[in-house]
């Protein structure tokens, strides 16, 4: 019990019961369980959140990602305290605000006006509080003109920016936003981002959940990390991006890759070598690569085209080509196994994961025996630092006039 | 189990801003912020008035007006907040996923704006009571401990329902012919006299005082019509029924408060 810690989580676990099929019922409570009396099951255990563990020091941004599923909604309703824990405890010191789905707590039939005081009641705060804050919540809503209007009307930009400053501007002390920067227009965004940045600067505690990595890595101290409900890291952005990144990676490639064609020819290995001819997985850029395929064919193919590509992790191919390009001609594939080595001279590309598609069909393109796209991942590092995957050699030159 | 019962009070108080907040925002939903919204909820009882008013007469079965108006008002009000108390959480279930506040907050504010529904609904009455000649004795005063043993009592009766909505979606059937069967057990329609008049063992007088609204309806009656009053023995006993109901209830709401965000 730090009275430094603004939030404390001590070895929560949340357990929820799934229902079984057909949802509960007074009905089936009586009828199913006089008729399977012998051996009626409620409903199954589903662990949403186990183990977790962490504090959050006071003035501190604790970014939390992970993938759809992985416990961070359970966990921020844990925090907001609209669930209790199945075992362990959650403390936080302080008044919470939270942005769990903006304006969902706003009444349809009611105006502007009476949705942000019933906000306001809700969050605990005195009326008195609220009307000095009222104008400046209109402000940043920037809706002056509809604030007397049932907020049914508004459109669902006005509903995000109303629920938005409200939760903001009745400055709390721990705020909790949840993947609401995915709403509102850019102007909106960054005025948002900009508004939490003050929040930050003030020594207000603040948790932000994103998918968006991009802006967690720039707001937040430190970030958690969750997968399948556990805390699988905690750290500075930096280690624990990293880490996000290489396990959503391989789960990507896994889900990218394709296999398919007419079976005549298979591919049936493919092996990077560097120079010294040792398999790898990484290699530096500028360095040559051989990389070999094991094909093998069930009849004797005449005339046929291998081709390769390289995509980035987005999918974008960077760079492809066959036999037929490269003006090399295999008159034959004999049955049983050939060896065919792909030669890449200087393999020049920005640090990153690459994947490697080939394929080997008729000289007309008209035949697919056998094509698997992005299912072998090649890492390339690359000790210059710029982004994107072409390296254009470039430097800066100025005078002042 | 008793601290189930004390705990979340101090909260609410603390929140009684809150409370009065959601309990004007459920009459104005209900009024629409229509002017003559109120009016509109005194359909509901007028109708019912004039039904039993033609069909008993019809039937040749002699119930004085006023009888029937008071019991019909009275018996309105429990009706308005156990069909409200089903949706009092669920119809809410935005503000328990999303915020923290004690969730006694929602069926008491509920309630809330069905007794002033009611207390509006009782000047009406008391008006036309006066129109129509009826001087008001000196049982009236007892009005404020049966307003207030009627609001204790629909208070329980709403916690129960709401929290196990939750749980049961299909408990709204189950309620509304409960409802019904419970409408003719209590003397709505007709005067408690009639019960009272056929010699029954005190054992089943007892069992029919059982139902708090047995107890209340006809207090009201003779707080305002001078009615005789039932043996006070088992009015008492109606009485302490209704205020068993309400702690009872409150623990239930409490016991299961904390996984209604898990189900909503």
């Amino acid at each position: 019990m730090n009275p430094e810690y603004a939030i404390e989580v001590r070895d929560v676990a949340k357990c929820f019961k799934l229902a079984p099929q057909g949802g509960r019922t007074l009905k089936s409570l009586i009828v199913d369980r006089a008729r399977n009396w012998r051996h009626w099951r409620v409903s199954r255990d589903f662990w949403a959140l186990r183990e977790v563990d962490f504090h959050v020091v006071r003035g501190e941004t604790l970014g939390i990602i992970g993938a759809n599923g992985a416990g961070k909604s359970t966990l921020l309703s844990l925090l907001a305290g609209t669930m209790t824990p199945t075992t362990g405890s959650v403390v936080c010191r302080g008044t919470v605000s939270s942005l769990l789905e903006l304006g969902a707590g706003f009444h349809p039939d009611l105006t502007g006006r009476e949705n942000v005081y019933l906000w306001g009641a809700i969050l605990g705060l005195s009326r008195q509080w609220m009307r000095q804050r009222f104008d400046a919540i209109v402000a940043f809503a920037e809706m002056t003109e509809f604030i007397d209007q049932p907020v049914k009307h508004y459109s669902s930009g006005m509903y995000v920016r109303l629920g938005f400053a409200v939760a903001v501007e009745v400055d709390p002390d721990i705020l909790i936003v949840d993947e609401v920067l995915a709403v509102g227009d850019a102007v909106f965004q960054r005025k948002c981002l900009e508004r939490m940045a003050r929040f930050r600067k003030d020594g207000k505690t603040l948790l932000v959940v994103s998918h968006d990595l991009q802006t967690i890595r720039s707001v937040s101290d430190r970030i958690l990390l969750l997968d399948g409900g556990r805390i699988t890291g905690l750290g500075r952005p930096e280690s624990v991006l990293h880490t996000y990144e290489r396990c959503w990676r391989k789960q990507f490639c896994a889900e990218q890759a394709r296999e398919w064609g007419s079976g005549e020819a298979a591919i049936e290995d493919v092996a990077f070598l560097d120079e010294t001819g040792k398999a790898v997985d990484c290699i530096e850029a500028g360095a040559a690569l051989r990389v070999r395929l094991t094909l093998r064919a069930a009849c004797s193919i005449q005339r046929p085209v291998i081709g390769f590509s390289i995509s980035d992790i987005d999918g974008r191919v960077l760079h492809g080509s066959n036999t037929q390009m490269g003006n090399r001609q295999i008159d034959e594939l004999a049955t049983g196994k050939t060896v065919v080595d792909l030669v890449l001279r200087r393999v020049n590309l920005g640090a990153a994961r690459y994947l490697f598609s080939f394929s080997v069909h008729s000289e007309d393109h008209r035949k697919q025996y056998h094509r698997v796209d992005n299912a072998f991942p090649l890492t390339i590092d690359n000790p210059a630092p710029f982004e994107g995957p072409v390296p254009i050699e470039s430097d800066w030159e100025w005078e002042t006039l | 189990m008793l601290n189930n019962y004390f705990s979340p009070w101090s909260e609410i108080w603390r929140r009684r801003e809150l409370v009065a907040l959601l309990a004007v925002r459920n009459l104005k939903i209900r009024y629409k912020n229509a002017t003559l919204g109120f009016v509109w909820s005194l359909l509901g009882p007028l109708f019912l008035i004039v039904i039993y008013a033609v069909f008993l007469g019809i039937l040749r079965f002699a119930i004085d007006l006023h009888i029937l108006i008071v019991g019909i008002i009275a018996w309105h009000y429990l009706s308005t907040c156990t069909h409200d108390s089903l949706h009092a959480v669920m119809g809410n279930a935005n503000l328990v996923r999303k915020t923290a506040f004690p969730r006694l907050i929602l069926p008491l504010s509920m309630v809330l704006a069905n007794t002033i529904n009611f207390l509006l609904s009782g000047l009406v009455l008391a008006a036309f009571l006066m129109l129509r000649g009826v001087v008001f004795g000196v049982e009236i005063i007892w009005l404020p401990a049966i307003l207030l043993t009627h609001l204790a009592f629909c208070l329980g009766i709403s916690c129960f329902i709401s929290a196990i909505n939750v749980f049961f979606r299909d408990s709204e059937h189950l309620v509304s012919v409960a409802l019904m069967a419970w409408f003719f057990l209590t003397p709505v329609i007709y005067p408690v006299s009639l019960v009272l008049d056929r010699d029954l063992p005190s054992l089943v007088t007892y069992a029919y005082f059982a139902n708090p609204m047995t107890g209340i309806v006809s207090a009201y009656r003779t707080a305002l019509l001078g009615e005789p009053f039932p043996f006070f023995r088992t009015a008492l006993f109606s009485f302490a029924i209704a205020w068993l109901v309400l702690p009872l209830g409150i623990c239930f709401f409490q016991r299961l408060q904390v996984r209604f965000a898990d189900e909503l």
